[in-house]
């Protein structure tokens, strides 16, 4: 009786949805929700329109794909590794560290549209190549939006540690070099995963805009604009389209390798 | 001894002490920026050049100073946030409401609420100035979206947060749903809420300038991108940078100042419990 219960209600928390999902889709391929919000196909194309654009360019669509992830992953990796050594730092020097992390939190209110411009002068020197050159000012703007959610998080997970594991290690008489890489370590993962699920969404906004600002003629963001720009807005649906498709193929990735990451310390809650 | 001691690990005294890093750090650069470069202020000028350009008179397009000009872009720009803002909030704690009262509502909208956060609303950007048709408009909605789901997130998990005990005791005093909601559920969600404006505050101006970048008229994304194409002294575009990573910051502990206004009874039991 319970499992059916259970199973009711799986089932329910998933028809809604897809439901209201479904009448979205059907109200925008019926025209409907062109009248509510008082536009046309033009700038609102059909579905079935943008669908077509997609499999009609997918391979210059994919060009661009690639283009735009060769940026947001690198710099999600660079940003992320570049936090965490942050925040190790960070944990082994409390008082200083503490203030570092304020002050490097305080990145994360500036707006990127800032870093953008600054960044692609800065790089002007690192090839004649214009695409190398706005490759690196794209990576690095990715690169400081990760930084700070992660050395923020993973400094939390290095430190607040459970108060009877720390006395433990020090029963053990464990030196700080021992205590970090046994106990803080390992209690920092959950907080990794916390941190990506931030700085994963932000790496590919954030890789997006920097296109926008970039010398280099390449990406689904600067596809978005140029369409655009130049009024063909069911090219740039399909490219909107796409840029989610890669936003919520990251997060799917990142859900899974949560779940491979953090299985054992799941069954040890379920345990208690 | 003990004193100085406090002193310099006092919290503030660190920050001073990373801030005069980093301007150390910016000088550094600067100096040997400027004597590599044919025109230094386009990469790393000296602060002092972008504090002197603040408070020069030196008229930059004929009748505003340079500091003056971004002001009033500011203006423009922060009304428009602000605006967006607020909407944004009220319709993401509306709905957080509606979430928590009805389970069908959650159902239907947590799924979306978790999509959203995957889509480029900034890469949007330009299709809703499109639908709308008017710029000011879509500045407004844009930093209203983008503020709408952190703090819907935020506050529906305020809600879920209360401890079960708190239900049955309301339960006990046969309070109905309205004072259930006004007396437990509402102030218990108060951090959480805030906790969701601290993360979309500076996003919300962010959205605002990057929404200028794309039309001309009048807003700080504009004036920025006339004077990268070097329309005016490049000193109007480090001013720019400087004044929205000061009021993405100010925003941010605008939010924490107005939440410590709000719930005093917090801070209360706050120091109570460092004594």
């Amino acid at each position: 009786m319970k499992t059916y219960g259970t199973k009711l209600k799986k089932l329910t928390s998933a028809i809604y949805p897809i439901a209201f999902g479904v009448l979205i889709f059907i109200m925008w391929q019926t025209q409907l929700l062109h009248k509510l919000l008082n536009t046309d196909v033009y700038i609102l194309p059909l579905p079935s329109r943008i669908a077509e654009i997609i499999s009609d360019n997918s391979s210059k669509i994919m060009e661009n794909v690639i283009s735009t992830v060769e940026v947001a992953i690198p710099g999600l990796i660079l940003g992320s590794v570049l936090g965490y050594l942050i925040a190790i730092i960070a944990a082994l020097f409390k008082t200083y560290g503490s203030g570092g992390l304020t002050v490097i939190s305080a990145f994360n209110a500036v707006p990127i549209v800032a870093l953008a411009p600054v960044i692609t002068n800065w790089t002007k020197d690192v090839s004649p190549e214009a695409s190398v050159r706005s490759f690196a000012a794209k990576v690095i703007v990715v690169t400081i939006m990760c930084t700070a959610s992660m050395s923020v998080n993973a400094y939390r997970g290095l430190t607040e540690l459970k108060p009877f594991s720390e006395d433990l290690m020090k029963s053990y008489a464990c030196g700080k070099g021992k205590t970090l890489l046994k106990l803080r370590l390992p209690n920092s993962v959950p907080y990794i995963f916390t941190a990506l699920r931030v700085s994963v969404p932000s790496s590919v906004i954030s890789t997006l805009v920097a296109e926008y600002f970039a010398e280099y003629i390449t990406g689904v963001g600067r596809q978005i604009r140029e369409n655009i720009l130049t009024a063909q807005y069911a090219t740039a649906w399909a490219y909107i389209v796409v840029a989610c498709l890669i936003g919520i193929i990251m997060y799917i990735l990142l859900i899974l390798a949560e779940s491979i990451f953090l299985k054992n310390r799941r069954q040890v809650l379920s345990i208690k | 001894m003990y004193r100085l001691k406090r002193i310099v690990t006092s919290k503030l005294f660190v920050t001073l002490i990373w801030i005069l890093g980093l301007i150390i750090i910016w000088e550094v650069c600067a100096s040997v920026v400027e004597s590599t470069k044919r025109t230094p202020e386009n990469i790393l000028p000296h602060l002092s050049g972008i504090v002197d350009s603040i408070f020069s008179d030196r008229k930059v397009n004929g009748s505003q100073t340079a500091f003056q000009m971004v002001l009033d872009n500011a203006g423009a720009t922060l009304s428009r946030a602000g605006i967006g803002f607020l909407i944004g909030t009220l319709c993401g704690f509306v709905l957080a409401l509606l979430m928590n009262l009805s389970g069908i509502a959650e159902k239907i909208a947590f799924p979306y609420l978790m999509l959203i956060q995957m889509i480029p609303i900034l890469g949007m950007a330009p299709i809703i100035n499109a639908i709308t048709g008017d710029i000011a408009k879509s500045r407004i909605i844009i930093a209203a979206i983008l503020t709408f789901y952190p703090v819907a997130t935020n506050t529906l998990a305020g809600f879920k947060s209360v401890e079960r005990e708190k239900h049955e005791l309301m339960y006990s005093y046969a309070a109905n749903k309205l004072q259930i909601y006004i007396k437990t559920l509402i102030p218990s969600c108060i951090p959480y809420f805030f906790t969701g404006l601290k993360i979309s505050a500076p996003m919300a101006i962010t959205a605002s300038i990057l929404v200028d970048t794309l039309q001309g008229g009048i807003g700080l994304g504009c004036l920025l991108s006339q004077s990268l194409k070097g329309a005016m002294t490049r000193y109007v575009f480090w001013q720019i940078v400087f004044f929205s990573a000061f009021i993405g910051i100010m925003s941010f502990c605008l939010m924490g100042i107005i939440e410590k206004a709000l719930t005093p009874y917090k801070n209360n039991r706050k120091t109570r419990k460092r004594v």
